[in-house]
């Protein structure tokens, strides 16, 4: 039998319902998510085969497993000079490990982009619309509400389909649906950092409206927006390569994961699963690192 | 009290329409892409272009576009509940929503019950010990599969179960091809095979539809399970709870009372799911050819089909709205603390 404990030491229910902690998985998802950066940027120049050139060997699988340490080791030694294609190779007999490994060029530049993007329309709309409470504001308000009740994949499907599919439009889509988010969230802790002492203050002190708005409310105000910021990189992954796989995305031969799912899609039926896996399992991790960060994030700035 | 608050909630949702509809009209007309090309090709003689560009409405100022649309003008429109016709199939619109949105409307609700049967017991297992190893388990799977591309495990599943196991069929649609679909009543396919009396097709239906709604439940329950659990562990720590304990109520009595009040949370979150995947199950409808609404969707968009994308833009947003309306007034009728103004 536990002891009841008395009323007044009642632990309030935020603290208790707090969502367990695993240090190994944080560990785990900042490696993962940081190796993507550094392939978004390098990547091209670590990769074994060119990841838009054809090596003429179409479908060919990749090595069994029990292969691999041995093919390894003949590399170390210098014995295999000729580069070996990890993860076979697709229907093009384009190589499925280069591409895999380039595409975080294509995939992180545009959930990057774009969320940088919404970040720099939602925030200051959302300072604007705090800050000052006019006929104006309001509509601004209800007009982020219009954006925000579109269905997001369909709108993005029509914007970037309509615009013309290239990764500069997916990026413009992208920001422009998700930076209504920000201006309610930027909005939100806008009115709450209002009614401080430190607002309070500076009026007294005879500062104008606009000056307490940018140098005291604004640098108080963005951390929900760029907490918020992993979840939406990791979503704008996942929707940049939905667009591709449905066909109304970049372009192939572009290496970007969902179109080289896409490309697979048709092979798995056939038993030929390397095409599609491979980049599976990188939007899979990857996008699964940006939540977990976006959780440790959460956790550790939105109490 | 209430009747004023759904009032002024009907009237906000039908302002909401009315601009959301205006806002897709000229969205589509702002975009630089070029419907009668696409429809006529891109070799077609100025003369074919010029006529097709009449045929379809677009060489009208967008501004008369715009009433005829709206039903304003010569034709029957909006007003009419006429959402105009399809410039691909020649189909009116509204007859081809009307047979894919059941389907996307199915392949939903099953996957929501299922959901809900899979995630509830989980989520109260997992706040019954919160950072326990279960509870770690379950927080681990709530972040993961919250954040799955959805079409990709589709296709593993497919990989798995069709070509490897052999125990699912093609993901070929609804039903086997050679099969007679069930004489069309609802357009609830496994409703329509019940109606009918025929056992074989709805076999094969749910046979079917068993992988896209293993996809869904996999990506879906991740979020309902974390809610189902944080609601159990705050009302786990709630005044009334308390009481139960100190009255010497039994740990399972206690946790019947913490569910009840944990549902509203719940169903709150499978609601605002259950619009949002209307557009957003494209992706798994897609990867099992089910004909819903989403493969509408980008059927449509990749034609530049505008009719069709007004429609569904604006059908799958009335309908989202609607469950929002459903849920505040369901709110009201499961919790009477709940004061609208």
């Amino acid at each position: 039998m536990t002891q009841v404990p008395p009323l007044s030491a009642a632990v309030p229910a935020r603290r208790r319902s707090r969502r367990p902690a695993i240090p190994w998985l944080l560990g785990f998802a900042v490696v993962f998510a940081g190796g993507a950066i550094f392939m978004a940027a390098f990547g091209g120049y670590v990769v074994p085969f060119d990841p838009t050139d054809s090596a003429f060997m179409p479908s060919m699988p990749p090595p069994a497993l029990s292969e691999v340490p041995g093919l390894l080791w003949s590399l170390v030694t210098g014995s295999q000079t000729e580069p070996i294609h990890w993860f076979g190779t697709d229907s093009s007999g384009f190589d499925v490990f280069s591409r895999v490994l380039c595409a975080p060029r294509i995939d992180l530049s545009i959930a990057l982009a774009s969320n940088a993007f919404a970040l720099l329309i939602g925030i200051p709309f959302g300072l604007i619309a705090g800050s000052f409470r006019n006929p104006l504001t309001e509509l601004m308000m209800r007009v982020s509400d219009v954006l925000q009740s579109f269905p997001v994949f369909i709108s993005a499907m029509i914007l970037v389909a309509l615009g013309g599919q290239s990764i500069i439009n997916v990026i413009l889509a992208l920001s422009l649906l998700y930076a209504p988010i920000y201006v309610r969230l930027t909005r939100t802790e806008v009115l709450t950092q209002k009614s401080k002492g430190m607002v309070e203050a500076s009026r007294a002190i005879g500062q104008s409206e606009l000056n307490i708005a940018i140098k005291h409310i604004l640098p108080n105000s963005m951390g929900p927006a760029l907490v918020q910021s992993s979840v939406t990189i990791g979503f704008a992954i996942l929707l940049t390569a939905g667009l591709s796989f449905v066909g109304a995305g970049v372009r192939p031969p572009t290496p970007e994961w969902g179109l080289m799912i896409a490309t697979g899609a048709n092979d798995i039926v056939l038993g030929q699963w390397w095409t599609s896996v491979f980049p599976g399992i990188a939007i899979s991790l990857t996008v699964f690192s940006f939540a977990v960060i976006g959780d440790a994030l959460e956790r550790r700035y939105n109490r | 009290m209430l009747t004023r608050f759904l009032l002024r909630r009907i009237l906000t949702s039908a302002v909401q329409m009315f601009a959301l509809t205006l806002a897709v009209f000229f969205l589509v007309r702002l975009l630089p892409a070029d419907p009668v090309s696409r429809l006529v090709g891109m070799n077609a003689s100025p003369e074919a272009y010029a006529q097709a560009q009449r045929s379809l409405g677009l060489d009208q100022p967008v501004f008369t576009q715009l009433l005829n649309y709206l039903g304003l003008g010569s034709k029957s429109g909006l007003l009419q509940g006429d959402l105009g016709v399809s410039w691909l199939t020649n189909t009116p619109v509204v007859q081809e929503i009307g047979m894919s949105l059941p389907i996307t409307l199915e392949l939903l609700t099953y996957s929501f019950l299922v959901t809900l049967i899979v995630a509830v017991p989980i989520g109260v297992m997992s706040a019954a010990n919160p950072g326990k190893l279960v509870d770690k388990a379950v927080f681990i799977y709530g972040l993961f599969g919250g954040s799955q591309p959805e079409f990709w495990w589709g296709l593993l599943f497919v990989l798995i179960f069709f070509s490897t196991l052999g125990v699912a069929p093609a993901p070929l649609g609804m039903i086997d091809p050679l099969m007679l679909p069930p004489p069309r009543v609802t357009g609830f396919y496994t409703l329509d095979a019940l109606i009918a009396g025929d056992f074989a097709a709805f076999a094969d239906i749910l046979h079917h539809l068993m992988l896209p709604v293993l996809t869904m439940v996999f990506v879906l329950s991740g979020p309902v399970i974390k809610m189902v659990r944080q609601s159990m562990i705050q009302a786990h720590a709630s005044d009334f709870v308390l009481y139960g304990t100190a009255i010497g109520l039994r740990r399972g009595t206690l946790t019947n009372y913490a569910l009840r009040a944990a549902i509203a949370p719940t169903l709150t979150l499978v609601g605002i799911l259950y619009g949002v995947m209307l557009g957003g199950a494209v992706l798994v409808e897609n990867v099992f050819a089910l004909g819903g609404i989403g493969q509408y969707a980008v059927r449509s968009v990749l034609a530049f089909d505008y009719p069709s994308i007004q429609g569904i833009v604006l059908v799958i947003t009335a309908i989202s709205l609607l469950i929002y309306l459903a849920l505040d007034i369901l709110y009201a009728l499961i919790d009477p603390r709940v004061v609208y103004s």
